[in-house]
């Protein structure tokens, strides 16, 4: 009886939440349902584990989550998704809860959740899928998670022998799990064109299963490439199950499988996307490559981390990073840096303002090469952000930067960067900052500013 | 014929969490700046001679805790020598990788790992990871400095016959209960302090270098390193703590 009241209140709250505002009530339903019965997403109905597949990791999860769905629905199926809301728990309730009948019955071709990977032992508990995807496991948000090893920790309460995993073939951490899965399918990105490497003074990591140095070839990603062990031979495979081959930057093309697809966004991070798609449509949902091509036509990202704006006579070219993240700050670097023509590149890394204390952290720039932007023909730096413009500057004067070249503004004040902005002779204006001040921005602009 | 600094980076791909290798970056410009060549090496689990007074000056950066053990193994052969080594010249062990140079880690799941026994500390694993910001007073090779930075605490440490290398003027330190943070042996700084400590106080790099002269009987670099960025940094960073919300126990109460 339990779970029908908490049902039912679901339902009304997460209707109500939508009258008043249409994007929000991602969470807060499921949540409540949750206090009412503790084990509300276990007592559902119809759910065949076997046809549920999460997708967690540090990067990638929402991008990965919103093509294999995509590409599920342009094929005919039905399916359950958190797309537009939460990854916790609560997030993964309030959708059942809005899919399912009054009795609490389902009914769908396959379930895909994207996961947090914190939470992942929360969830599992009351939904124990049988497929897992996982895009990568990297430093992040360390206020929280600490280390790598600390979310590996979390996963391996969760991966078991009845599991089917996809796994990055690229990224040692996630492939560590392949030792545990009853069976594992590897997708991976051949070297392409934006492949890079880095110097012998960034570090690499320890081997997962032996502890040894691990040397990366070339990376496709930051922390993500092909890789080896000499000390064990644990090696990223020369020809994954999934490959993406023939990545043409010019025609925004590539292949897999010998199947040519359109390439929706060229950012390297999004290779992996979607190879890793391609690999659980056809693996868990049957759905073949060839099949998957029409889909890759008018994939449209929610939420991406890239966004144009034009400012007066100049384009501004936002890209979100996220905080404490250095693979993603590093991506964002090496597109800055893929362009050669004149350019200003605004810095405005920002106070870790997640929860309680707030806390100052640009360390992870340390982590990430600044030199192929700093040789890629940038007229002026600007470095905003209260309390760590200073550190941030200093970060690109470590890489060459001479201190007057940049500008450092120990203000995050929309008028003053844009101040800023209007000196600066070049129309081509690279932007990095939290989305905040970037909505800000946003607004300035369509107020008028223009 | 050129001077040479050693630096010795002891598992630089191991132990390699929060942009630490700044650390080596701070220690090279400002060696450089005093026109001195700065040789690196490291050293991993299969390098075969490690010999710890090779170097000026050696750097761990923190890690995870899971290779805890492997590079315990590898270093007991050296204890003795790395005891020696702090006696006299410098070294620097950040974050996590503090305690592998204490004597043991107590873990989450109550399994225990034997640390190095080089500082005498024990060291317990958190249940959660607890990350602020980290600022206090400080003297080495004789001179009194400040220091701010950022700590990601997921193992507390507690003190048995160590001196503190820092007094706290704000955050967590060794365990959130004490006003100590970190502990100084010898010339062997071993703190809570991560990332690019050397970069955002250059105070203290200045300190290191000097006392790899004076360990090599060169003349003091007398010229000051511009550090006015630096401390511009400091003091906006300070005006934050200063406003911010906290959980923490006043250090005052500590």
């Amino acid at each position: 009886m339990k779970f029908y009241l908490a049902l039912w209140f679901a339902k009304l709250m997460g209707i109500a939440i939508k009258l008043v505002s249409k994007g929000r009530g991602t969470n807060l339903p499921g949540e409540k349902a949750l206090t009412i019965d503790p084990d509300f997403v276990k007592h559902f109905k119809n759910i065949d584990y076997s046809k549920v597949i999460f997708i967690t990791g540090t990067n990638g999860k929402s991008s990965t989550t919103n093509l294999v769905t995509h590409i599920l629905k342009e094929n005919g199926k039905k399916i359950v998704s958190n797309l537009e809301g939460a990854n916790l728990l609560g997030g993964i309730a309030t959708i059942l809860a809005k899919e399912a009948s009054l009795s609490g019955k389902l009914k769908a071709d396959y379930y895909v959740f994207e996961t947090d990977e914190r939470y992942l032992p929360l969830i599992y508990a009351q939904l124990p899928a049988e497929n897992m995807l996982i895009t990568n496991l990297q430093k992040d948000q360390v206020q929280r998670n600490g280390d790598p090893d600390f979310i590996i920790r979390k996963l391996k309460e969760v991966v078991n022998p009845r599991m089917t995993l996809i796994l990055n073939n690229e990224e040692p951490r996630s492939r560590f799990f392949e030792e545990i899965a009853r069976r594992s399918i590897y997708y991976g990105v051949s070297r392409h064109d934006e492949s890079f490497t880095k110097g012998v003074y960034y570090p690499t990591q320890a081997c997962p299963k032996c502890h040894h140095d691990m040397s990366f070839d070339y990376y496709n990603v930051d922390s993500i490439g092909a890789f080896h062990c000499d000390f064990c031979g644990f090696a990223s495979k020369k020809i994954p199950d999934y490959p993406i081959t023939d990545l043409n930057f010019s025609d925004q093309t590539f292949k897999l499988k010998n199947v040519v697809f359109h390439m929706p966004y060229d950012l390297p991070f999004m290779f992996y996307n979607y190879a890793g798609s391609l690999a659980v449509c056809e693996e868990i949902c049957g759905i073949a490559p060839a099949a998957a091509v029409k889909a890759f036509e008018n994939f449209k990202n929610i939420g991406g981390r890239f966004e144009v704006l034009t400012y007066k006579n100049k384009t501004i070219k936002y890209m979100r990073i996220k905080q404490e993240n250095p693979d993603t700050l590093q991506s964002a670097l090496n597109i800055m840096a893929s362009d050669q023509s004149e350019k200003m590149v605004a810095l405005g890394l920002y106070v870790v303002n997640d929860f309680v204390p707030h806390y100052i952290n640009t360390f992870y720039a340390f982590d990430c090469d600044f030199k192929p932007v700093v040789d890629s023909n940038v007229e002026r730096y600007l470095c905003f952000s209260e309390h760590v413009s200073y550190d941030t500057a200093n970060r690109l004067i470590y890489d060459g930067v001479s201190k007057e070249a940049i500008t450092i503004m120990d203000s995050d004040d929309i008028n003053e960067i844009f101040a800023e902005i209007d000196k600066a002779e070049t129309d081509n204006i690279y932007l990095i900052t939290w989305l905040s001040t970037f909505e800000k921005m946003k607004k300035f602009i369509e107020g008028g500013q223009n | 014929m050129e001077l040479t600094i050693k630096v010795g980076w002891l598992f630089n791909n191991m132990f390699n969490l929060h942009g630490d290798r700044g650390n080596l970056l701070a220690i090279r410009a400002e060696g450089e700046r005093r026109g001195y060549r700065i040789e690196v090496e490291q050293i991993n689990l299969d390098t075969a001679t490690f010999n710890p007074m090779d170097f000026d000056f050696m750097f761990c950066a923190p890690g995870e805790i899971e290779h805890f053990e492997a590079a315990a193994a590898y270093l007991e052969p050296h204890r003795k020598e790395l005891m020696a080594y702090i006696e006299t010249r410098p070294m620097l062990v950040t974050g996590t990788t503090v305690a592998l140079f204490g004597e043991t880690i107590r873990r989450d799941d109550q399994s225990t790992i034997r640390g190095l026994g080089i500082i005498e500390i024990e060291a317990r694993e958190n249940h959660a990871v607890y990350g602020d910001d980290l600022y206090y007073s400080c003297q080495y090779n004789g001179k009194e400095m400040e220091i701010l930075g950022s700590q990601i605490q997921m193992i507390d440490l507690n003190i048995k016959e160590e001196s503190p290398f820092g007094r706290l003027k704000y955050g967590y330190g060794n365990n959130g209960n004490t006003r100590f943070e970190g502990v100084i042996s010898g010339k062997g700084i071993f703190t809570n302090t991560l990332g690019p400590v050397l970069v955002c106080n250059p105070w203290l790099t200045e300190e290191i270098i000097n006392l790899i002269e004076t360990n090599k009987n060169w003349p003091i670099w007398e010229d000051h390193r511009d550090n006015s960025l630096e401390l511009k940094s400091l003091k906006s960073k300070i005006a934050h703590i200063d406003k911010k919300e906290t959980r923490l126990k006043n250090i005052s109460e500590r």
